[in-house]
């Protein structure tokens, strides 16, 4: 089996690109035409493809003898519109492409920003509603495009006939990327937490991956919308407490519950913000939300669906994301399993070695 | 009146916001390559046809107005298929990437008896209107000379140097700051008039894809000099203008709402400095507000843009004069032709 892996440089996409080898699926990886792949140390059977789906007019031949698209790649920074032009129109192309091609078979990469919190009462699985349009255009410019992004494709797919596996990851978290929206508002090292309570839902970057590359090899997959989380999810206080002596930056932590903040926010935007357009998204009532609204998250359905329990514990996601002296539940440096932890970060960091 | 549209990225948000707020304006149609672009804009804006084809577009809905804001290189094309399809045009700067294809576009609206309207949405800001108000009143005196530079950072994120996705001003003479010409030139024709005689500097400071990232002129016109000037080193991010008059000079900040003057003060001449240090002080106090709020609301930096549109909608339903004319297209696009590069790098 091949496997074209598109945003295969980032983030997500070169975890994605090393669990789909570890189950011995040839990978074609897309990464944009400038750039620096040196540090990722692939194998030399993971052939590069390098275009940018906003403007490479060769992406036809990226399909040659691709049975299973993982579609990863999505611009997140830069405005809305570039988010969009980046995200959708780019998406448009590369399923063109796709569609002139004999693969059948596409693994997207959504998010848990395509539900409508606002609407949810207590738990967010795959059955809670989604935006709607013209509704989902109050959000911010990565939810408008990623839920583009997804009605893009399941038009593709209705068109096509082709096999669509949704996965739509909570908050993704590892080395170098520690720090979560859902965390509140940080000002400078200082931190306002938004409900210290609140489980957020994440998935380690080293399980999101392991769960893509399985969803691509298992044919149960198939046809299936899965959201993906490693668990409940941790509380935010205990996860910033972590990140903090994990990445050494210490600071203050002013802890606000949810309820207020929420009713100070949606006062401020009914009375001072009511007709703004510019706001930021932590005091417009509906991002709030969506990044810091208190709901269960589970993995129930991918469990039952594909029998799939994460790889690595809380504990071990910490060793990886923060190295052999990542903090333990108890908040004391990992001593005694320093040279197993040191073992295992060098050999999980073949595929991810980030500057 | 029906507005319809080509090309739905960032600049087209502002022109759609601001079609909204017009009485009597319906937004009928939207057009862009990619099907999920126009789809998203026309749910947005509450538009009731999409496009991906132009001329459809043009043949089922037949707008009285098209704003054309897609990229540069292929505005020629679709401004001359609106024009024949009996539509006024607003089409974004620069409005083609050549001199010759603008007379054309020209000639050819002057024989349908049609416009065309390049956004010069800079002279529409506040500021400069409010020193042409000066202008007008006797108050400012005759203008000798203005300056313009711009300070900006293409090198920037998500600016013009993507290396992944080349921005398609590059393709134009003098490259990115090709794509801001004409907001320089418009706004020496608005204090000065035509030129006569232009002289430019082209340069790279850094190491890019830009052929240049400076650029300077000094312009001989028919009511004074100017001195234009762009700088992608400089910070931070600024649109200078300063017009100089016989009896003041005014200094603004377009990027911001800071507008000062200077002019003459019924103190003796000794204390002059200080009590116009004094209100310089408060005036920047409160456009530092005044910048500050409307950065929660509206279009910001382009509310020209929105006051130029407006104006041209008035003009197009009453008759009357409209604030962008054909001999100012003509004339500001000579401007840019003689500020061009005479080669593409330096």
């Amino acid at each position: 089996m091949r496997a074209l892996v598109t945003g295969a440089n980032g983030f997500l996409g070169r975890h994605v690109v090393g669990a789909l080898l570890a189950r011995g699926i040839e990978v074609r990886a897309m990464v944009r035409p400038a750039a620096r792949l040196e540090a990722f140390d692939w194998p030399s059977s993971v052939e590069v493809f390098r275009a940018d789906l906003r403007t490479s007019r060769e992406l036809r031949r990226a399909f040659e003898g691709v049975d299973v698209l993982l579609h990863l790649a999505a611009v997140v920074s830069g405005g809305e519109d570039a988010q969009f032009a980046g995200t959708v129109a780019g998406t448009e192309r590369l399923l063109d492409a796709m569609a002139a091609s004999a693969c059948q078979r596409l693994v997207l990469c959504s998010t848990f920003s395509v539900y409508d919190y606002s609407s949810i009462g207590r738990t967010l699985d795959e059955d809670s509603p989604l935006h709607q349009g013209p509704d989902v255009y109050t959000r911010d410019g990565y939810t408008i495009s990623k839920w583009w992004q997804e009605r893009v494709a399941r038009r593709f797919v209705e068109k096509y006939g082709w096999d669509l596996t949704v996965l739509r990851p909570g908050f993704i978290w590892g080395r170098d990327h520690g720090y979560l929206a859902a965390l509140g508002q940080r000002f400078g090292r200082h931190h306002l937490v938004i409900g210290p309570l609140t489980r957020m839902p994440m998935t380690h970057v080293e399980n999101c991956a392991d769960i893509f590359a399985l969803a691509a090899a298992d044919a149960r997959a198939r046809g299936q919308t899965l959201n993906v989380v490693d668990g409940p999810g941790e509380r935010i206080w205990t996860y910033l407490s972590d990140y903090m002596r994990g990445s050494d930056q210490p600071g203050w932590r002013l802890p606000v519950p949810y309820w207020l903040a929420i009713r100070v926010v949606r006062l401020a935007f009914a009375t001072v913000f009511r007709s703004a357009t510019k706001v930021p998204s932590i005091l417009i009532p509906r991002r709030l939300e969506s990044r810091l609204k208190p709901l269960r998250f589970e993995n129930r359905m991918l469990r039952e669906t594909l029998g799939w329990t994460p790889p690595l514990g809380y504990q071990e996601c910490l060793e990886r994301t923060y190295g052999p002296t990542a903090p333990t539940a108890t908040g004391r440096p990992g001593a005694a399993s320093l040279a197993v932890a040191n073992r295992r970060f060098n050999f999980r960091n073949r595929f991810s070695k980030s500057s | 009146m029906k507005a319809a549209l080509i090309g739905a990225g960032q600049i087209a948000r502002q022109h759609l916001s601001c079609l909204k707020t017009l009485p009597g304006v319906e937004l009928a149609a939207i057009c862009d390559l990619s099907p999920a672009t126009a789809e998203a804009a026309a749910e947005r804006y509450d538009i009731r046809a999409w496009f991906t084809d132009h001329r459809a577009m043009l043949e089922k809905v037949r707008p009285d107005v098209v704003h054309v804001t897609t990229p540069p290189t292929s505005h020629f094309g679709l401004a001359m298929d609106s024009l024949d399809a009996d539509a006024h045009v607003i089409v974004e700067k620069p409005a083609t990437s050549a001199f010759k294809e603008l007379e054309t576009l020209v000639r050819r609206a002057q024989e349908a008896g049609r416009h065309v309207i390049e956004d010069y949405n800079y002279v529409f800001n506040r500021a400069p209107q409010e020193i042409l108000r000066r202008i007008e009143s006797g108050e400012f005196g005759a203008v000798t000379h203005v300056e313009v530079l711009i300070c900006l950072d293409l090198l920037g994120p998500g600016g013009f140097a993507d290396p992944n996705s080349p921005h398609p001003a590059l393709t134009l003479a003098g490259g990115a700051i090709a794509d801001f010409l004409p907001h320089l030139a418009s706004l020496a024709h608005f204090f000065v008039g035509p030129h006569r005689t232009a002289q430019t500097v082209w340069t790279k400071r850094k190491s890019s894809l830009l052929p240049f990232d400076e650029f300077r002129a000094a312009l001989d016109a028919e009511r004074g000099t100017a001195a234009l000037g762009f700088s992608s080193s400089s910070q931070p991010d600024a649109f200078w203008l300063r017009v100089y008059g016989e009896r003041m000079q005014a200094t603004a900040n377009l990027y911001e709402t800071r507008l000062t003057f200077d002019g003459p003060r019924n103190v003796p001449k000794p204390l002059r400095p200080f009590f116009s240090g004094l209100e310089e002080g408060k005036t920047i106090r409160h456009a530092a507000l005044a910048t500050l709020l409307r950065k929660f609301k509206g279009p910001g930096a382009l509310e020209g843009l929105w006051e130029l549109i407006a104006r041209t909608y008035r003009a197009l339903a009453d008759g009357s004069a409209l604030p962008v004319t054909a001999s100012h297209v003509l004339e500001v696009n000579r401007m840019v032709e003689a500020l061009k590069p005479k080669e593409q790098r330096p």
